[in-house]
């Protein structure tokens, strides 16, 4: 009897656990962003939009801001600077960003949501939430917003218009007030330490053969850190939409700037696929032979974001490709933090190229206009107005010194002739994290400026202030300038004008969606070479292994892709021709 | 569903009288509330199935996106990626099946044969402690324990059963082991509460009378234990056959990366990265609709068998 009574109990528990399991699948399929944290994360966010609207004069509005993108620092509920500017213009904004999902998916979900916060930058996903309708068109507004409508010329904002003419966003880091001041090199290269370059008596490095040898030779002589951690000689972050580490190296190998998704032949107008170039091939060939070597760090494919950063903090590893702003603001921060870069742990950029007597363009000057994404307002804001009025704001010159330089006589000082100062304690104090998330608030994602201020005399951001920079540059790596008669991390690179007006083409393959060939085809050709440009650079035999990525590529139809961008590149081209008539 | 049932088994079918739906006014309001909840949360949402036969956009709505009937189920079996995730799916399914089940079992089965209350009731807390883990810490410690320089890694090296570290994410047919690994490793303990209540069930005196008839333990287990818990087993079974497409979505997720993509995508992933991701939302739910089908035709299936060889079933 007993035993009967437990069994059918234990059948009722488990039918009506079935039949919940099984109803919360068929709901899963149906809806999938329903389950998700961060349509509650933006449910939330929604309510603080209510009070924006709700605000009397005098009280401080409060908005809300998602950014597709994984934060450097997040900023503190009490964050101190925050807090002026709030009293300054009366309103502030609670920001979120990206964390453990792709900005697709973070985006894919708010629209399932239909709930928006009220700022928004979608990065990629930027073109479905036009789609979707989430976006509040500018074009009436801007008129009234000196400050914004000042970020760009009309042929700029023309750029801007999406296929139904109307400007949805506003993109953030592509204008450049005055004269440009640039110092750091905010983009890709091939980084090397300056310890490296010390041993070695800092020698004249051009190729990919001579940066592997240096590498080599360096870490054949010296396995080991001060401390006895063996050294990590070169690492790879192919991680999602960061494999770009990996990746796109052959378009500056061969001297040309970064397109991004294509080689744009500046003679003909035609674009080129590098993934098919020799010397893409003559790339990975090197990486295959240093990765047999044991030279490439083993865990290269397989690492997370996270990890990558977590190694690059320790000071163990020599060199890498990667964007500036992709490891300096955490791992370079660090590297200060813990004084390793008077060990000779920080990076410095390395004018690479496959062979001799290439010019190279890692780095370009002048401001590039991102056209495929940028701040925008969606439909869920109460009051665009306010919320504009906001931006606006930000770009006031005393707004923008509290963003990016902080409080005078705190976080910088004035000299006699009006320049801005940062000492070495203050400078210290502004790379660690504690202080960035409690005092500093640049609102990194809103508007800004590069280049100089009103003022005529200071950089709109301290990194670029050139009198300061160099003079709070950590002496190895001062001593490592000197040695290349360089000033800044650009000398070290050279300058190059930007190419043409396509530039930059990855503005475009940015925001392709599947819904065209094109779209479709490169999707399949980032899903192919995820899975094998690490094949090929660990493989035993690199020529099979090639021949086998290529055959595979080709069936993802790259031709079409390619005949999208140069459809994109015409119609750039064109458009430019007009404004220069 | 219980009382009814009892009544049933007593002989005399009740009639559907006011009189007797007043006497079960009380039960009738409670199963009410259990129906109604089914209806909005299990079977409203299904109307979100219409997405997959529309060219569905976010801004027009289920109510004005175009109809294009079965285009998006052709597309989805045209796709090679799509088969593969098929693939990928019922292998981690049935080996994640077969391997917490039995290892649920035998892990059950042991647990019980320990004679000391505290080791068997401290062995059964720890074990089963793991389940409360979430993917993402248990797939932390994983990538932690397996990488290049991790302690499996320096375990192999020790022993000189390696001279290389190997690093196990970056080899396609490490990938489903680990998936099972991880799966039973953070399931068997929560597993094995059930069959272990199942076992306590089993009355004693069967116990004596094979002890008397001079069975060991090895022959207790084989003709008590075991038979005791057979029904359990079978019902557990069935549920977790309709389960097999759950293969898992998180662990593949967390765990995946470019090198492995080809044996660790499921379909949920596929749901995700389609409908989600490329805003493909018809898309997305057709693969949907497609697994919730092969699931029910698999606990069919599965009940059916059980019926014809005569053991506890579902349905």
């Amino acid at each position: 009897m007993r035993r009967k009574k437990v069994v059918s109990l234990i059948m009722t528990a488990s039918l009506a656990f079935s039949m919940l399991t099984g109803c919360g699948n068929s709901a899963d399929s149906s809806k999938p962003a329903s389950t998700d944290s961060a349509s509650e994360e933006s449910s939330t966010d929604s309510t603080g939009s209510a009070d924006g609207t709700g605000s009397a004069d005098g009280e401080i509005k409060e908005f809300t801001a998602f950014f597709a993108t994984p934060a450097t620092t997040e900023i503190n509920e009490d964050n101190e600077i925050q807090q002026i500017i709030a009293e300054k213009v009366g309103a502030k904004v609670k920001e979120t960003w990206l964390t453990g999902q792709t900005d697709k998916e973070a985006i894919g979900t708010l629209i399932a949501s239909g709930e928006y916060p009220d700022f928004i930058e979608g990065g990629s996903g930027t073109p479905q939430l036009i789609d979707a309708g989430a976006l509040v068109p500018l074009d009436d507004y801007l008129d009234d917003y000196p400050n914004i409508k000042a970020l760009f010329t009309e042929e700029e904002w023309d750029k801007l218009r999406q296929d139904d003419g109307k400007i949805y966003f506003i993109p953030q880091f592509s204008t450049i007030k005055g004269e440009e001041k640039a110092c750091a090199h905010n983009d890709e290269a091939f980084w090397i330490q300056t310890r490296v370059l010390k041993w070695a008596g800092y020698p004249k490095v051009e190729t990919l053969d001579e940066y592997f040898q240096l590498i080599e030779d360096y870490n054949a002589a010296n396995p080991t850190m001060e401390d006895g951690t063996e050294n990590i000689p070169y690492t790879i972050l192919c991680e999602d939409w960061r494999y770009f580490c990996l990746e796109n190296a052959p378009q500056f190998l061969d001297g040309y700037p970064n397109d991004g998704s294509v080689i744009v032949n500046p003679e003909t107008l035609k674009v080129v696929d590098y993934n098919t170039t020799p010397t893409a091939k003559r790339y990975f060939q090197k990486l295959n032979e240093e990765y047999k070597k044991g030279v490439v760090d083993p865990e290269s494919f397989t690492q997370t974001y996270d990890e990558y950063i977590a190694k690059l903090s320790t000071g163990r590893v020599l060199g890498m490709v990667d964007q500036w702003w992709d490891f300096a603001y955490s791992a370079g921060d660090s590297i200060k933090q813990q004084g390793l870069d008077s060990k000779g742990c920080a990076y410095v950029p390395l004018p690479i190229t496959i062979d001799k007597g290439i010019k190279n363009q890692w780095h370009n000057s002048g401001g590039v206009l991102n056209v495929s994404s940028g701040l925008a307002v969606t439909t869920s804001c109460q009051d665009v107005e306010g919320a504009l009025q906001f931006v606006n704001d930000l770009l006031d010159q005393d707004i923008h010194d509290l963003r990016f330089w902080g409080v005078e006589g705190v976080d910088y000082e004035v000299l006699d002739n009006g320049e801005f100062y940062r000492n070495k304690e203050q400078t210290t104090a502004a790379a660690d994290a504690a202080y960035k998330s409690s005092h500093l608030c640049p609102y990194s994602y809103f508007p800004q400026y590069n280049g100089t201020s009103d003022d005529g005399i200071n950089a709109t951001k301290p990194e670029n202030q050139p009198s300061m920079f160099y003079e709070t540059l950590n002496d190895e790596v001062k001593a490592t300038f000197d040695a290349y008669g360089a000033k800044t991390y650009v000398d070290m690179l050279g300058s190059s004008e930007a190419p043409g007006s396509w530039y930059p083409m990855w503005s475009y393959s940015n925001s392709l969606t599947t819904d065209t060939a094109g779209g479709t085809a490169w999707l399949k050709m980032g899903e192919v070479k995820h899975e094998y440009l690490p094949k090929v650079v660990m493989a035993d035999d690199f020529e099979a292994s090639w021949s086998e990525y290529m055959s595979v590529y080709s069936e993802c139809k790259p031709e079409d892709f390619l005949a999208e961008m140069q459809g994109e590149l015409d119609k750039r081209m064109e458009q430019a021709a007009k404004f220069n008539n | 569903m219980a009382l009814t049932k009892k009544k049933q088994t007593n002989g005399t079918a009740t009639k559907i009288t006011w009189k007797e739906i007043k006497r079960q006014k009380v039960l009738l309001i409670w199963s009410a509330i259990i129906v109604v909840y089914g209806l909005i949360f299990c079977y409203f949402p299904l109307v979100g199935w219409l997405m997959a036969f529309q060219n569905y956009k976010p801004k027009d709505g289920l109510l004005h996106s175009t109809f294009i009937g079965l285009d998006k189920f052709k597309q989805l079996f045209s796709d090679v990626a799509f088969l593969k995730v098929i693939r990928n799916t019922l292998a981690m399914g049935v080996i994640n099946l077969i391997a917490t089940f039995i290892a649920a079992i035998v892990f059950a089965i042991l647990l019980n044969e320990i004679r000391s209350k505290f080791g068997k009731k401290s062995v059964q807390t720890i074990s089963y402690l793991p389940h409360f883990l979430s993917w993402i810490i248990v797939t932390g410690i994983l990538h932690d324990a397996l990488s290049s320089s991790g302690i499996v890694n320096e375990l192999l090296l020790k022993f000189h059963i390696l001279d290389q570290p190997l690093n196990f994410f970056a080899h396609p047919q490490y990938f489903w082991g680990i998936v099972a690994f991880a799966n039973v490793w953070k399931e068997t303990g929560w597993n094995a509460i059930i069959y272990l209540s199942a076992i306590t069930a089993i009355d004693p005196s069967l116990y004596e009378a094979a002890s008397i008839d001079g069975a060991g333990r090895w022959a207790k287990i084989k003709y008590v234990t075991l038979p005791g818990i057979k029904p359990t087993i079978m019902i557990l079974l069935l549920m977790n056959v309709g389960n097999v497409l759950n293969a898992g979505f998180e662990i593949q997720y967390l765990l995946g990366n470019g090198l492995v993509q080809s044996v660790s995508q499921t379909i949920d992933i596929y749901v995700l990265k389609w409908g989600i991701s490329q805003g493909d939302y018809a898309l997305g739910t057709a693969a949907g609709i497609f697994k919730s089908l092969v699931s029910i035709i698999l606990i069919v299936i599965a009940n059916q068998i059980a019926k014809h060889n005569g053991d506890e079933r579902l349905f």
